[in-house]
């Protein structure tokens, strides 16, 4: 990984030497991403705690988590499928169908929690695989394709369970709730769990890699010997199992089927993994980021609520906390790139200087 | 309205005065210095064609001063007045320019394209009276037998064009930039163009003149300004220029001949058969033998990059077959291409070779992923050791395997599509166009690579637009023109004349 071990080290002028030689390094960009994001975070931590004497509580910032894990959850999934340069809109609506066929198979049909479970979850990567092939078999675009799913995701969720919530939920899911690991609440450490898989699973595996050269440059990828209609099927079918999974969340903490929960949730998601830096062109991001993007706006909600902003504010004030992340990401993107530019020129005029 | 009116006359007429100025103009990309402190003057009523290899600064100069580009260095002045990097700031002060691919709008008239942006209007309704009398008043110049209310979609190439001279006309530009307008003309269109240009140049219109076909440049240049690896080589009066001398000054070297050393053919290794895809190919049947390099000529458009991509299953096609040693493969999937054994250098590598986000290594290994791999793991280990040993045996000059690809120079890009394919070790090898774009030191390095390749037995399909490429490197040339196979031309018989005669007339 360190410069010192390159076999030619001579495109990088010894004079500028230290950040401008890095700057081109993957693992430099990424790090930036994610330190920037840590910084914005500890202080508007710092500032917090002293604005409000609820904020550093224990008992708040679990709540902080807590309520982040079920964005987070879907988040993950929408990675997969941001990477592979689509969108998945349909992620809140899968999240409710996921929730109310979770309870309403025990409640109305009377099958046992384990299946009703297991056909949330199938639900959601049906969902996913129609999305997955609309958008590579039928070649609609990812934004029409999955507006349509969401739409009948939700309506087909208001149908079953007659529009409103279902209750009471399964004992399985008060237990969820209330477990802890190690003190830490079980939502979280599932959360964390699923977010490490997802991690290792594009960094360290060929479909991993495929992903991100899907996104990166489909035709190249697709030159290169790589299925890359199977690899967006896939990260389709993630982002609807994910979202599966986050649905049996938010019926573990609403203790319902809850038909009309998470209105407007895919913005949410989408607004956090672009904080995270995850390019919405593809090909670029990570899920430790992208965490830490969820976490962001977990907070910003959170501080709202504890300053008492009055309400309805509460969504300009995110409103402009997204586009803050935003316009810093152009600008970080850019200081990058001009610092490749000006390492070329050095370059050229180091050539020039040597006699040929 | 004439163009003449609102230029004075020379007033020496052996020299005239500078209309476009450039100076010191610098501009890079990350990754290449596409323009190096280039100064470059077009003077008043003159032809002043553009010359440089591939990659020699001809389309960023074009680009910069048709306003796409702010120079990081350097000015650019019309009659004095400044270029801002803005297109309208190009057409206000007085360049219009036309691109290889007509920039009109299909679904318009020719008379609103003509006045695109700048209809004439009356509290914001435009008058189509006024409209049409302005367009047919320039369309006349250049091509009256056009109606100024047909879609702009609905003429051929050639007619296109001239509505975007007309379009520069009516805008009353001093300067008019044509990038390779010959390109896609037949021979009686090419004659309409040109006089056309002589036309304009009579009224006092500067014009710039990009072309790679040199004995257009002699037939309507009054000056000739070559580029190369992004810098000024020189600008002279066409009079004092031959055609040697101008590809000198253009390669900066005597293309020299490299005696190829005898080697062993072996078997067919590639055999294509009677490969068909309406519309763009038509029955080509060849065999490439191992150790061999077989070269495919032809002007752009004969359908030798098509071939390639039906080789490769890019494309599919309507009837044939392609085996590789014997074993047919399955048509339009690439990755049963690569598992029977051939690799493609293509000819964008940013487009479709290259993952420009990802890094060296990655990109190296992207073809290779399940040999680095087990049970869908990745081995990180042997993904370095494979990355490492392909970038020293190439020499990719890059400050580490871990480095993003797009910061690469072009060559060094270059290097690292091959490298890819070499760790895969093909039986077929397809390079398209594979030193376009590239700096002379990489050309050379990567055409011995080629021919180390051939030694080792590796079959080589080399298609290529630049003759002394075809000529040094192949043993066979397949010529194409239209879709077809015009010619198969042993070693003896190629040269740059019997090549170019099968390629445009065979």
């Amino acid at each position: 990984m360190a410069v010192e071990n390159a076999p030619m080290t001579d495109l990088v002028p010894r004079r500028s030497g230290g950040l401008s030689s890095l700057r081109g390094k993957l693992s430099f960009i990424d790090l930036m991403q994610s330190l920037g994001l840590m910084a914005v975070i500890l202080l508007g931590s710092a500032v917090m705690s002293t604005l409000s004497p609820v904020f550093a509580t224990i008992r708040n910032i679990e709540n902080v988590l807590q309520s982040a894990t079920i964005i987070a959850v879907v988040a993950i999934g929408q990675t997969f499928v941001i990477l592979v340069s689509g969108i998945d809109l349909s992620v809140a609506s899968v999240l409710v169908l996921s929730s109310v066929l979770a309870v309403g198979l025990v409640q109305f049909q009377g099958f046992s929690p384990e299946i009703a479970i297991l056909a949330a979850l199938v639900a959601g990567l049906g969902v996913g695989l129609i999305n997955g092939l609309a958008v590579t078999k039928l070649r609609i675009p990812a934004l029409i394709a999955t507006l349509a799913t969401m739409t009948i995701a939700r309506g087909l969720a208001y149908i079953y369970s007659g529009g409103t919530n279902i209750a009471p939920v399964p004992r399985i899911f008060i237990e969820l709730q209330a477990s802890r690991v190690f003190g830490i609440p079980g939502v979280i450490v599932l959360t964390l769990v699923l977010a490490a898989l997802a991690q290792i699973v594009l960094s360290r595996t060929r479909f991993g890699r495929s992903v991100y050269a899907t996104g990166g440059n489909p035709l190249a990828a697709r030159l290169a010997g790589i299925k890359t209609e199977r690899v967006i099927i896939a990260a389709f079918m993630i982002s609807g199992l994910m979202s599966a999974v986050a649905g049996l969340l938010i019926t573990a903490r609403f203790e319902a089927g809850a038909a009309t929960a998470a209105q407007g949730l895919e913005l949410a998601v989408i607004a956090a993994v672009v904080i995270g830096g995850v390019s919405l062109f593809g090909g670029e991001g990570n899920i430790g980021s992208m965490l830490l993007g969820v976490l962001l706006l977990g907070l910003v909600q959170n501080a709202v609520n504890l300053l008492n902003v009055p309400p309805n504010w509460d969504s300009v004030v995110s409103g402009l906390v997204i586009a803050a992340a935003a316009a810093l990401d152009v600008y970080r993107r850019s200081y990058l790139e001009a610092g490749m530019r000006k390492k070329v020129i050095a370059t050229k005029a180091g050539k020039q200087q040597k006699p040929s | 309205m004439s163009i003449a009116d609102h230029i004075a006359p020379p007033a020496d007429k052996s020299v005239p005065r500078a209309v476009l100025v450039a100076r010191g103009v610098t501009k890079s990309f990350p990754g290449v210095l596409a323009l190096d402190n280039v100064d470059f003057d077009v003077r008043a009523g003159e032809v002043t064609a553009l010359l440089g290899e591939n990659g020699a600064g001809k389309s960023t100069l074009i680009k910069m001063m048709a306003g796409f580009y702010a120079p990081d260095d350097g000015e650019i002045t019309v009659d004095g007045a400044p270029l801002h990097a803005d297109p309208s700031s190009a057409h206000h002060i007085g360049i219009a320019t036309i691109h290889q691919d007509a920039h009109l709008v299909p679904a318009m008239s020719v008379a609103e394209n003509i006045m695109l942006g700048r209809w004439p209007t009356h509290y914001g309704w435009v008058q189509m009276k006024r409209q049409r009398a302005k367009a047919a008043a320039a369309l006349l110049r250049v091509a009256p037998h056009l109606n100024p209310s047909t879609p702009a979609g609905r003429l051929s190439s050639a007619d296109q064009q001239l509505v975007e001279i007309a379009r520069a006309i009516s805008e009353d530009s001093k300067v008019l930039i044509m990038d390779e307008p010959t390109t896609s003309l037949s021979p009686p269109e090419i004659d309409r163009l040109f006089a056309v240009v002589d036309d304009l140049k009579s009224k006092g219109m500067s014009i710039v003149f990009v072309s790679h076909w040199l004995d257009e440049v002699f037939r309507i240049a009054d000056r000739v300004t070559v580029l190369r690896d992004g810098r000024l080589v020189g600008s002279r009066p066409i009079c004092e220029l031959d055609h040697d001398k101008v590809i000198r000054m253009m390669v900066g070297r005597e293309v020299r001949d490299t005696i190829l050393s005898k080697r062993p053919i072996g078997d067919v290794v590639l055999r294509v058969s009677n490969l068909s895809r309406q519309n763009v190919l038509s029955d080509i049947s060849f065999d490439v033998r191992a150790g061999e390099i077989v070269g495919m000529s032809g002007l752009v458009g004969a359908g030798r990059s098509e071939v390639a991509s039906c080789i490769f299953g890019i494309d599919p096609y309507d009837s044939g077959s392609v085996e590789i040693a014997g074993e047919p493969i399955r048509p339009n999937d690439p990755k049963a291409a690569i598992e029977a054994g051939i690799g493609l250098v293509p000819e964008d590598r940013r487009r479709q070779a290259l993952v420009g986000l990802m890094s060296v290594k990655s990109n190296v290994t992207l073809s290779l992923l399940d040999r680095i791999s087990c049970l869908g793991f990745l081995s990180m280990a042997r993904e370095q050791e494979i990355a490492d040993r392909e970038i020293r045996a190439l020499s990719v000059k890059t400050p580490s395997s871990s480095t993003r690809v797009s910061t690469l120079s072009g060559g060094n890009q270059q290097k690292v599509v091959l490298a890819r394919w070499l760790a895969r070790k093909p039986k077929l090898l397809i390079l398209d166009e594979p030193t376009k774009g590239i700096d002379v030191g990489a050309k050379s390095e990567i055409s011995e690579l080629i021919l180390r390749l051939a030694e080792s037995g590796m079959a080589i399909l080399l298609i290529s637009s630049e003759l002394p490429e075809i000529l040094t490197l192949t043993d066979r040339v397949l010529v194409m023109r239209s879709g077809r196979i015009s010619a198969s031309l042993t070693r003896e018989e190629a040269t740059s004349e019997t090549i170019m005669s099968f390629a445009t007339t065979g």
